[in-house]
């Protein structure tokens, strides 16, 4: 239902570009004599069929063409002048050959974009050789994206068609390719439904989960040469944010390359000479290696990002190149990306951040810390680069997870009593910690959505997050824990002394530093709370286990979530959920094992979960997420400490496109990905560059 | 001595076989396996994988299997020249290690080479002129750089070299080299780079070889034959050269047996530190993922290299030194 309105949406924006043009085109043609009559009859062809409701593609390649242009400009497509080398040597086809016959034109007229101009190397660092896959996530060309504003949009996809969230109909682009010139057609998703998802060799555990809708797979169809169908019987919430997801469920694939790695399409006896020289345990094994489109390792495997990979791993340094066929031209008809090569070097993560201080990086956010964030200001004048702060989106940055499911039958009870999580809640002095720890940068307040979330209310975030020590010893008196040792501390039920371990993963020294200043409040309640760092595997598994009392990492991961997002991180769905493990688990595993949700708040946000899926307008589904939060907001199930800790990032004063400030999140946001780093270019003049330090410096 | 060669020899099979038995458990003793590392890392960024995916990958990387057929399988595989598949670069060990190795020997060398002409002038210094003020200075300088953090000094000469030579910060080289063919500007490049390294592992080795030959020295020193060699008339700079630092020089070769190893696995913490792309930080990440075909094979490559080390600066030490020699060939 919802995504009804995508096409909708999409074509709003190009109609009314087209029926300003034919107005301003009007007003030429009277006063310009030149004005051809070739355009004129264009305009109008695109009029009558657009009143004649003809073949949509066509009429919107010409709508495009001319919205964007404007009437005095010719149609002309322009490319990167390191490519035009190639064509004019014979090397390559011309630009028009190249671009699907309806090419996504770019918009750039948001606040501080520009259209933009070819050329230029931009420097990245990673901490990790497998971080290659990071150019999927910045490069961010999706069968459908998220906007700015996080909405969805057909990105290699022309349009989406839904109907009732059950059927989905899939337009690609004509004359579309891949980046090595072979065409994308509906044959590609043909290829990846049924020689890869419902392989059973390939894919022993059948199509991804996000395909299955209660046990039942799509019906898939393709309809023609670019036009391909998925049907189930109940509504898929899940398809299409799936199919925009930073790491996205790929339902395509190469098939010109992939052919000669599968036995369906090559005899066996070349496959096997393949394996045996490879070492891979069996043909699926290695037909699964060459088909990794998010993990980018492979220069050969074709790829429809705007940059593609290179160099073949490992390495400490990785060339990315622009993918000469990609889809986007911005208004004036230049090719995206503007960039040409993307370099990514590889350094420890620890030494990044020098590294960046040092200037060796254009656009740096990635392993940059918010303590960071001083030296690098300091390295500003230096490197020439530009440090801003964008926002997080995470429920909290730092929240501690008393686990519901701990061993322990004493302590049980005690962390399953609403009163007991309150009182700790009620004895953290957030603010002390936001100004010690974040220069009181950060926002205070509970593990729950951030304010520039549709959702948000403010009692979410602040409902027991006050620090009021009178009121929080009341309730653990209320609680029968009034026996005291001889330091003041407080006893159990069965004589112990109150002391919680807060285990952490002790990658990071702020965990530790945010928890002893909770330790000193803490005190002041009776309780002593000790850090028992550790690795992270054991870390997780003595949670899973219910050997854990309590534990800190961050919180929700979403924290801008819309009504049409799922709420499952609400409800115990996933053993990875801290504060309740084994009903997560439970629910993972469909009851063969970890136990099942015994408390009533728990139990009705399952129930609401559930309610949500099958929930059809946006209304129902946002009542079903302000009582989620509620719940979650008046039963305390984790302590968030802060909201929206900045996030550094730095730009190089040349770098342009990249805004001022933005949303630094993984999902949905792929980091740089939705303000699409194709568009982002560099100003060689030395006028601009005068006028972006003084740009800088301000700002 | 020639079957006490041999019989050297085959003691090492045993050994080796012990070894990699050690290592296969240190490796299995933390909870978890790789998966468990991989699935963490995709939590982190907020994704997940569903059990039946998990259950698929066990069986794929043969995780499922009890821990003995999995230590068969890879020892199978090792003694074959296999050395198994690295989860984490998803690529065969061999690969993954490749020229990572090279660059761990230029690394290693030459701070081996800068040890030994630091600390043997000044060892024979300080031993001849012992309790002077130059003795008192020189083992000074040689304790402060045993003293220092490594990764402390590492830091401070990183943070020198680029604000006052403009080098890159970290790594071998300029990250314009990386991947290119080898050339004169390359070669300049590594040069301006590997000083840090070699400075900041090199110091803390410095002192001990320093106090080692020193005391050995002294030893000698004092002993008949170099009064009786004074007294006779030699000059003293021939007298030591020929008759008290040939003795002393027992350490040096007693330390080829360590110096292999060290020189493949290089100094892991400063490499680390200095993002080096040598094999210590890929050990120490290997370790840390259990990725454990990678780390295994890893180890037992140095304990191989130990073990012949061992054997090499044994029959060395019997050919420098007669006092060691063995007698009538049969007692060990």
């Amino acid at each position: 239902m919802m995504y009804e309105t995508l096409t909708r949406t999409c074509w709003a924006p190009l109609k009314m570009h087209f029926f300003r043009d034919c107005g301003v085109s009007a007003m030429l043609e009277s006063s310009c004599i030149t004005y051809t009559l070739r355009l004129r009859a264009r305009c109008f062809l695109a009029l009558t069929k657009k009143l004649l409701f003809l073949e949509a593609p066509y009429c919107l390649a010409v709508l495009a063409v001319l919205s964007f242009h404007g009437p005095a400009a010719a149609l002309e497509y322009s490319e990167s002048p390191a490519l035009k080398e190639l064509v004019d040597a014979g090397k390559l086809p011309p630009l028009e050959e190249r671009l699907p016959s309806v090419p996504r034109v770019v918009n750039l007229e948001g606040e501080g974009q520009a259209v933009g101009r070819h050329g230029g190397e931009l420097r990245v660092l990673m901490g990790r050789s497998k971080d290659v896959r990071m150019m999927v996530v910045y490069g961010y060309a999706r069968l459908l994206t998220y906007n700015e504003n996080f909405d969805l949009e057909p990105d290699l996809l022309e349009k989406v068609e839904v109907q009732g969230e059950r059927q989905f109909t899939l337009y690609l682009r004509p004359g579309h390719r891949w980046s090595d010139g072979r065409p994308f057609t509906a044959e590609a998703f043909r290829f990846w439904w049924e020689d890869i998802a419902n392989h059973d060799e390939i894919s022993p555990v059948g199509p991804p989960k996000k395909m299955i809708v209660d046990g039942e797979k799509p019906k898939f169809d393709v309809l023609n040469e670019t036009t391909v169908r998925y049907t189930w019987s109940k509504p898929n919430p899940f398809f299409l944010p799936a199919l925009a997801g930073t790491r996205p469920l790929y339902i395509y694939a190469p098939k010109h390359y992939l052919k000669k790695y599968h036995k369906s399409y090559t005899e066996a006896q070349k496959i096997e000479k393949r394996v045996k020289a490879t070492k891979a345990p069996s043909w699926a094994a290695l037909f699964n290696r060459k088909f990794r489109p998010y993990k980018f390792k492979s220069p050969k495997l074709p790829t429809l990002q705007p940059w593609r990979n290179t160099v073949k791993g490992p390495s400490q340094r990785f060339v990315f190149e622009r993918n000469a066929y990609y889809h986007r031209v911005d208004a004036k008809g230049q090719q995206l990306p503007y960039i040409d090569r993307v370099i990514m070097n590889i350094a420890a993560g620890k030494l990044i951040p020098a590294k960046v201080g040092a200037g060796e990086a254009d656009l740096q956010a990635r392993h940059l810390k918010f303590s960071d964030y001083t030296y690098l200001k300091g390295s500003e004048k230096r490197t020439q680069n530009d440090v801003r702060l964008w926002s997080t989106t995470k429920g909290a940055h730092v929240a501690l997870f008393p686990n519901l499911n701990v061993e322990d039958p004493v302590w049980r009870t005690l962390v399953r009593d609403v009163r007991f999580r309150r009182a700790l809640s009620l004895g953290i002095n957030r603010r002390e910690i936001n100004q010690v720890i974040y220069y009181g940068l950060a926002t205070e307040g509970n593990n729950s959505v951030t304010a520039s979330c549709p959702l948000y209310r403010s009692e979410y975030v602040t409902a027991w997050a006050d620090f009021d020590l009178p009121r929080a010893n009341a309730l653990l008196d209320e609680l029968g824990l009034d026996k005291r040792d001889d330091r003041g501390l407080r006893l159990l039920a069965d004589g112990r002394t109150m002391t919680v371990v807060v285990e952490t993963a002790g990658e990071d020294t702020e965990q530790t530093d945010v928890l002893e200043l909770i330790h000193d409040s803490w005190l002041q309640l009776g309780i002593k709370l000790f850090t028992k760092p550790m690795q992270r595997e054991v870390f997780r598994n003595r949670i899973f286990a219910g050997e854990t009392l309590m534990a800190v990492w961050g919180g929700l991961e979403n924290g801008v979530p819309t009504a049409n997002i799922s709420p499952a991180a609400l409800a115990p769905t996933s053993q990875q959920q801290l504060q309740w493990p084994k009903w997560g688990q439970h629910f993972e595993t469909g009851g063969k094992s970890g136990e099942s949700v015994d408390m009533q708040y728990p139990q009705r946000l399952m129930e609401l979960n559930r309610r949500w899926i099958s929930a059809s307008d946006e209304k129902s589904r946002a009542d079903i997420w302000r009582e989620m939060l509620s719940i979650h907001a008046d039963q305390v199930y984790s302590f968030g400490l802060v909201q929206e800790v900045p996030q550094p990032v730095v730009v190089s004063r040349r770098l342009r496109n990249v805004p001022k400030s933005g949303i630094y999140n993984w999902e949905p946001g792929a980091h740089f990905g939705i303000y699409r780093p194709d568009t982002f270019w560099f100003d060689q003049t030395d006028a601009s560059r005068l006028a972006g330090t003084v740009q800088g410096s301000s700002g | 001595m020639f079957r006490y060669l041999i019989h050297r020899i085959l003691v090492m099979v045993p050994t080796l076989l012990v070894i990699s038995a050690l290592i296969f458990v240190i490796i299995q003793l933390p909870e978890g396996d790789y998966l468990d590392t991989y699935i963490a890392e995709l939590e982190a960024q907020g994704e997940s994988v569903s059990a039946e995916k998990l259950a698929h990958l066990r069986k794929t990387y043969k995780l499922d299997l009890p821990p003995w057929q999995q230590y068969f399988y890879w020892l199978g595989g090792l003694l074959q020249g296999d050395l198994g598949w690295s989860f984490e670069y998803s690529l065969p060990v061999n690969e993954v290690v490749g020229d990572r190795l090279f660059l761990s020997f230029v690394v290693s060398f030459s701070t081996i080479v800068f040890t030994w002409l630091v600390a043997f002038p000044i060892g024979v210094y300080s031993a001849t002129h012992q309790y002077s003020w130059g003795d008192y200075g020189l083992t000074f300088i040689g304790f402060l750089g045993l003293a220092t953090p490594n990764f402390l000094l590492a830091l401070v000469l990183l943070y020198v070299a680029n604000v006052y030579f403009g080098t890159s910060i970290g790594g071998l080289m300029d990250p314009s080299f990386v991947g290119q063919p080898m050339s004169w500007a390359k070669f300049l490049s590594v040069l301006e780079h590997l000083w840090i390294p070699v400075v900041v592992i090199g110091t803390s080795g410095t002192a001990g070889m320093i106090r080692r030959l020193r005391a050995n020295l002294l030893d000698e020193l004092q002993k008949q034959y170099v009064t009786t060699g004074r007294a006779k008339g030699l000059p003293p700079m021939r007298l030591l050269a020929k008759y008290p630092l040939r003795m002393a020089l027992n350490p040096f070769v007693a330390d080829i047996g360590n110096l292999l190893p060290q020189v493949v696995s290089g100094a892991a913490i400063v490499s680390v530190v200095l993002s080096l792309p040598t094999t210590g930080p890929m050990l120490l990440d290997a370790l840390r993922s259990q990725d454990m075909y990678l780390a295994g094979s890893f180890l037992m490559f140095l304990s191989l290299l130990t073990v012949i080390g061992m054997f090499l600066s044994d029959i060395a030490l019997a050919a420098l030194d007669p006092r060691i020699r063995l007698q009538g060939g049969t007692r060990r």
